[in-house]
């Protein structure tokens, strides 16, 4: 029904861009080798393979032309034409050396380079480096999601060698709890709950095992391009392993989202379901908003109709339903006989032609065929993994690129299309894609060579006063000015703590941090009149109260509640994909903070931890203080406001009638200190 | 002032706009040069404001203005609105609309004319059910309205029930949501949301869009019913509860006074200031300042509106806060009151726990106690509209997320019906005692001026002055809509 509206992309006046054809026949072979490796691989054994008149169907012959016709024929589907190819995201990776940036002493890494270049040309300078325990707060936090603990921090203040950052560097990226910080960015983007949403919201028993197999695969750095083909096709390339924690469960990535099994159609159910994980497809691992074709061609971008339940097919198998059970893992050939075809205007009673399997056409310029050799799934993670894919690398290159600077290179980290934001630096994010790829799709590597740049150890606050007319000065005044958005990473962007961050950091503070990893959701109590707006029984206290003080991304995540400190500070809700939280700040997010029984707990045992070990001792009291919350040591002026604060508050509860005053003053101390904005920002 | 709904994206542009915040601290607090807006009109506000400051903080990081309203599309008909909402899904033929042939054709089977029927329990088949009480003429117009509800029954001159409203599910949530969001799936934003969203608050001071739960809980789709979908978390509605703690965490922990916990607040300030002093008086920080003190006000300032000591005993006992069985939908009825006048500008206030109006197996014990739970206070609450004058422009709205089927189920329930139900609308200058559209024979199905869920929509921002064409959040590269991708018409008859 929009076909008339597809025009804006390709306007007939609109200059030809010249495409790169000259991939197609090195794409062929590497696909050609590829199948051999996997068709002769161990992992295919057993591995049931697609021979339906389907999939034969869509193997036919290879077409070299620009403008390519798929062999389904669709009526109105238009085809693809050297304009849409022209868009920035479907090009080649282009791999230009670093540009020459002078005598400038300051870059370590080729990425300063790309970054100092555009500066250069904007007449801008990076500012001063941060100091040694802002770096190491916002490594920490960054890296695993948690302040360093008092002995880490005095270790690495203390670290006069050379390479100290570097050492810390490596630390963190092989601790257990890099996974448990990153694997939560994965999760959102996968809109991961354990539980189906709709009425009955019920418990997806193995749910946890997906999130465990995030979480390992990111500390084992498994390849990008493992990490994703498991999501797809696990269940086809590792089939015998018995072990539920195994490359099965990570197929639970496509089923993650919400669900209605108890749905009077479950034909209806199954639509909405697959519709669902082909547009999940698009937008985490693409970058592509291919969901906007579900109903009719994409307003912008070309996609069509087709291209959607031609990518909607790879699944259309995948999944057997039964009514009123959830819907875990896929499966290899578990529903043999549906048919995929086109729904016309998304209606899933309303039923177009029949189609098979294929690739967006606009992402597959060399027009990369499926054949029926291998199984379709294991075809679609090739293809997607393929280096002459340029969207993949890209779109992972720059989450991981967002998520340590808090915008992406590219701002609209989902939507590569032309309605997105073009990257700030696009030779910087090819020349990252292209590493990524060289370096076996090893994620830690890219993070490594982030963390270690000089872009990223910059001061995230003006140059003290004493230095009003010092070069740093200057560049800081310029960049405000000149850069108001910050795109040039002039400075380091100060971020909010995510609501994950707050809690764990409490618990590391207060020392009360069970870092037990793995295992089944726990639910910490919350309060009656949120669990009131559950169905009764939904929310049952883990019985060990040890487990309440477990990190963050091992809470119950129940589609239907979000723990309420998540809720507030604004973690997603888990029914679409996201990749970007924006944070809010609202007066409910300070009584939470000021009142919460969260807060009053780590206060309390903060207080009493300190009390304990520097008994009668303010001073000391107030430093362990500093040290766990704000990982640093109290200035002057801080020592005196707490002092006089401690006495003022102490005569305030003795003449009130407390019986314990110093502690109860020294736990507001603590309470204060958790609600600060130097606790909840990262500079 | 942002008007260009067209061009508001989810990604971007949301943080390109940041408003400073409003500030409600004593002034030594906070340094002066900090740019804080609309101190002014907040300090004028003074300390009754009631409930919270909140949506001027909510909206603040949204790039929305923090001042009072935006503009409508066109001149509205009604500035707020309260929409009583039945869990469950009240039964039309027992209630709005009268069916002389069901009763005649009481337990005989569907009658072949009438087709297939998709129902939830497998229903199709089952003996047809007469309506359990007897209706009558009301009023000036002679509207009929059943005996279950007597009070109400004496506003019928100033309904307009709609007889002819339909969805697409024959489940709970699924209808919940669409009645909710539009949609039948998960994660689309409410229709407070989106009011909030298009109008801001009609006083800066207080949410949009306040929702306040039956006390049961346990609504069949839980919160998401009024969650803000892919509009910012600030458009979501705030659940509130009367008694003294309206919002969670309102107040200090048990045992923590208010000097100490003002002293707390104090020393956590003085902290930020030398924090921010050394940070560019960044925008960010400075409004989570501003946060800290509403806050602090709001654990005063809050509980205000859910003080019913200033109103009469005669108010609140027409509303039925006397008595045990219409003591709680009669205290929210009057709460959502208090905070139309106060400014809010979208009240829900739910009716019904996990199983609410649902009623399978017994329409006459199912029906007869939750009437007896809502007519008394909605007839109470349409009387004190009437007489401040606040009906005038202010938009009623009482439905379900479906109605029930003419057949039987389990001998005297009924199970679901969303082909054709009724809901009504008072206020907003709409004209009542009337019934607009019609189901057929038996009450089965919505057969002329039918009216979707959608249409209904589009007709109720109609009136409060939004076109649901213009009203547009771009998310994932689609332009979204209250309404729906499809072409959706205001249905013009219920706007006489």
């Amino acid at each position: 029904m929009m076909h008339d509206q597809k025009a804006p992309s390709r306007l007939p006046n609109q200059p030809e861009v010249p495409i790169a054809t000259s991939h197609c026949g090195t794409v062929c072979i590497l696909l050609w080798m590829a199948a051999l490796i996997v068709a002769g691989s161990p992992l295919l054994t057993g591995t049931e393979t697609d021979t339906s008149p389907q999939a034969n169907s869509g193997a036919q012959t290879h077409k070299e032309q620009d403008v390519a016709e798929h062999s389904d024929s669709i009526e109105d589907e238009l085809p693809i034409d050297r304009i849409d190819r022209g868009h920035w995201s479907y090009q080649t990776i282009t791999d230009t050396p670093p540009p020459d940036t002078g005598s400038s002493d300051w870059p370590r890494t080729t990425i300063d380079q790309y970054i100092l270049s555009k500066l250069q040309s904007a007449a801008l300078s990076p500012v001063a480096e941060a100091d040694r325990s802002t770096l190491i707060r916002r490594l920490c936090f960054d890296l695993t999601g948690m302040p360093p603990t008092t002995t880490e921090l005095s270790e690495y203040l203390h670290d006069d060698q050379p390479g100290s950052y570097r050492r810390l560097v490596e630390r963190l990226l092989a601790s257990p709890n890099f996974g448990r910080r990153w694997g939560q960015h994965w999760l959102d983007l996968a809109r991961f709950a354990e539980t189906d949403g709709y009425e009955h919201d019920k418990i997806r028993v193995n749910a946890w095992r997906y999130r465990d197999w995030i979480v390992d695969a990111l500390n084992q750095d498994m390849g990008y391009d493992q990490f994703i083909t498991l999501q797809l096709a696990g269940d086809v390339l590792l089939p015998k392993e018995a072990n539920p924690s195994s490359a099965t469960i990570a197929t639970a990535f496509l089923l993650s989202g919400p669900d209605m099994p108890d749905i009077n159609s479950q034909l209806e159910r199954r639509h909405v379901l697959l519709n669902e994980v082909t547009s999940t497809i698009g937008s985490t691992l693409l970058s592509l908003q291919i969901g906007c074709a579900e109903c009719h061609d994409h307003k912008y971008d070309p996609i069509s109709q087709g291209d959607f339940y031609r990518l909607r097919a790879f699944f259309d198998r995948a999944v057997k339903l039964k009514a009123n059970q959830s819907v875990s893992t896929l499966a290899p050939n578990a529903d043999p006989v549906a048919i995929s075809q086109i729904h016309p205007r998304g209606d899933w009673q309303n039923s177009g032609p029949e189609i098979s399997a294929a690739f967006p056409r606009i992402a597959n310029p060399s027009d990369t065929q499926i054949t029926d050799k291998i199984h379709p799934r294991v075809q679609l993670a090739r293809w997607l993994t393929d280096p002459s894919q340029p969207l993949t690398a890209r779109s992972i290159v720059n989450r991981v690129w967002q998520h340590h600077f808090g915008t992406g290179l590219s701002n609209t980290p989902s939507d590569f299309g032309v309605m997105g934001e073009e990257p700030s630096h696009p030779k910087l994010l090819d020349h990252l894609a292209n590493r990524l790829i060289d370096h076996d799709w090893s994620l830690k590597d890219l993070h490594r060579q982030i963390v270690l740049s000089s872009t990223y150890r910059t001061q995230s606050k003006p140059p003290t006063a004493s230095l009003t007319n010092s070069n740093s000065t200057r560049a800081w005044r310029d960049a405000k000015q000149g850069d108001p958005d910050n795109r040039l990473l002039a400075y380091f962007p100060r971020r909010r703590l995510d609501a994950e961050s707050i809690r764990d950091a409490m618990l590391l503070a207060s020392g009360t941090l069970n870092q037990q990893a793995g295992g089944p959701g726990i639910s910490p109590p919350l309060p009656e009149a949120l669990v009131k707006t559950l169905k009764s029984g939904q929310w049952k206290p883990s019985g060990d109260k040890a487990d309440h003080h477990r990190r963050s991304i091992y809470i119950f995540a129940r589609r239907n509640l979000r723990y309420p400190l998540f809720a507030t500070f604004d973690r997603p809700a888990a029914n679409c994909s996201c990749a970007n939280r924006v944070p809010s700040t609202t007066a409910i997010q300070s009584l939470l903070l000021l009142n919460s029984a969260l807060t009053m707990d780590a206060s309390q045992h903060l207080a009493s931890h300190c009390i304990t070990q520097h008994a009668g001792n303010p001073r000391s009291q107030i430093h362990e203080i500093f040290q766990r919350v704000l990982s640093r040591t109290p200035s002057r002026e801080d020592e005196i406001d707490c002092i006089s604060f401690l006495a003022r508050q102490t005569a305030l509860v003795k003449q009130q009638g407390s019986t314990q005053p110093t502690m109860v003053a020294l736990t507001d101390l603590c309470r204060a200190m958790f609600n600060s904005n130097e606790f909840l920002y990262v500079d | 002032m942002l008007k260009n709904h067209l061009s508001f994206s989810s990604s971007d542009k949301f943080k390109t706009e940041k408003l400073s915040p409003p500030k409600l601290s004593p002034p030594k607090l906070i340094s002066a040069n900090l740019s804080i807006n609309r101190r002014n009109m907040l300090q004028q506000a003074g300390g009754g404001i009631g409930l919270m400051a909140l949506q001027s903080l909510l909206m603040a990081d949204a790039g929305e203005p923090t001042e009072s309203t935006n503009e409508p599309h066109f001149a509205p008909r009604a500035k707020r609105l309260i929409w009583l909402f039945m869990h469950g899904g009240p039964s039309h033929v027992d209630l709005f609309d009268p069916k002389p042939e069901l009763s005649k054709y009481a337990g005989q089977p569907l009658p072949d004319s009438f087709g297939n029927v998709m129902t939830r329990r497998k229903v199709a088949a089952n003996p047809l059910l007469g309506p359990i009480k007897p209706f009558q003429p009301r009023g000036k117009s002679g509207l009929p309205i059943s005996d279950f509800m007597p009070q109400l029954a004496e506003h019928a001159d100033d309904l307009c029930v709609i007889r002819s409203l339909h969805g697409d599910s024959v489940n709970h949530p699924q209808s919940v949501y669409q009645m909710n969001t539009g949609s039948i799936l998960m994660g689309h934003p409410s229709f407070g949301s989106w009011l909030a969203y298009g109008l801001g608050s009609e006083n800066a001071d207080m949410p949009a869009f306040v929702v306040l739960p039956d006390p049961g809980g346990g609504l069949k789709g839980g919160p998401s019913a009024w969650g803000s979908g892919f509009l910012p978390p600030t458009f979501q509605g705030t659940a509130m509860r009367p008694g003294k703690t309206p919002v969670l965490n309102l107040k200090p922990p048990t045992g923590i006074s208010d000097s100490q916990q003002r002293g707390t607040l104090d020393f956590l300030q003085r902290m930020n200031e030398r924090h921010l002093l050394k940070r560019d008086h960044d925008e960010e920080l400075s409004a989570r300042i501003a946060a800290y003190e509403l806050a602090f006000r709001m654990q005063s300032a809050a509980p205000e509106v859910c003080d019913f000591s200033k109103e009469t005993a005669d108010t609140l006992s027409r509303y039925g806060v006397d008595r045990p069985k219409t003591r709680d939908f009669g205290q929210r009825c009057l709460l959502a009151r208090r905070m139309l006048e106060r400014g809010v500008r979208f009240v829900q206030v739910y009716s019904g726990d996990t199983n609410g109006w649902d009623a399978h197996k017994d329409v006459a014990k199912n029906h007869g106690e939750y009437c007896e739970k809502t007519d008394q206070p909605v007839a109470a609450l349409l009387t004190d509209l009437k007489q401040s004058g606040l009906l005038e422009d202010t938009l009623v709205v009482w439905c379900g997320e479906f109605g029930r089927m003419p057949m039987s189920e389990q001998g005297k329930g009924r199970d679901h019906n969303p082909w054709g139900y009724s809901g009504w609308i008072a206020g907003a200058s709409v004209s009542g005692g009337r019934a607009h559209g019609s189901t057929d024979a038996i009450g089965l199905r919505a057969e002329t001026d039918r009216v979707h869920v959608n249409e209904f929509h589009a007709t109720l921002l109609h009136l409060m002055g939004m076109d649901h064409r213009k009203l547009v959040y771009t998310h994932n590269g689609l332009d979204e809509r209250l309404t729906g991708p499809a072409e959706v018409e205001i249905v013009k008859g219920l706007l006489t």
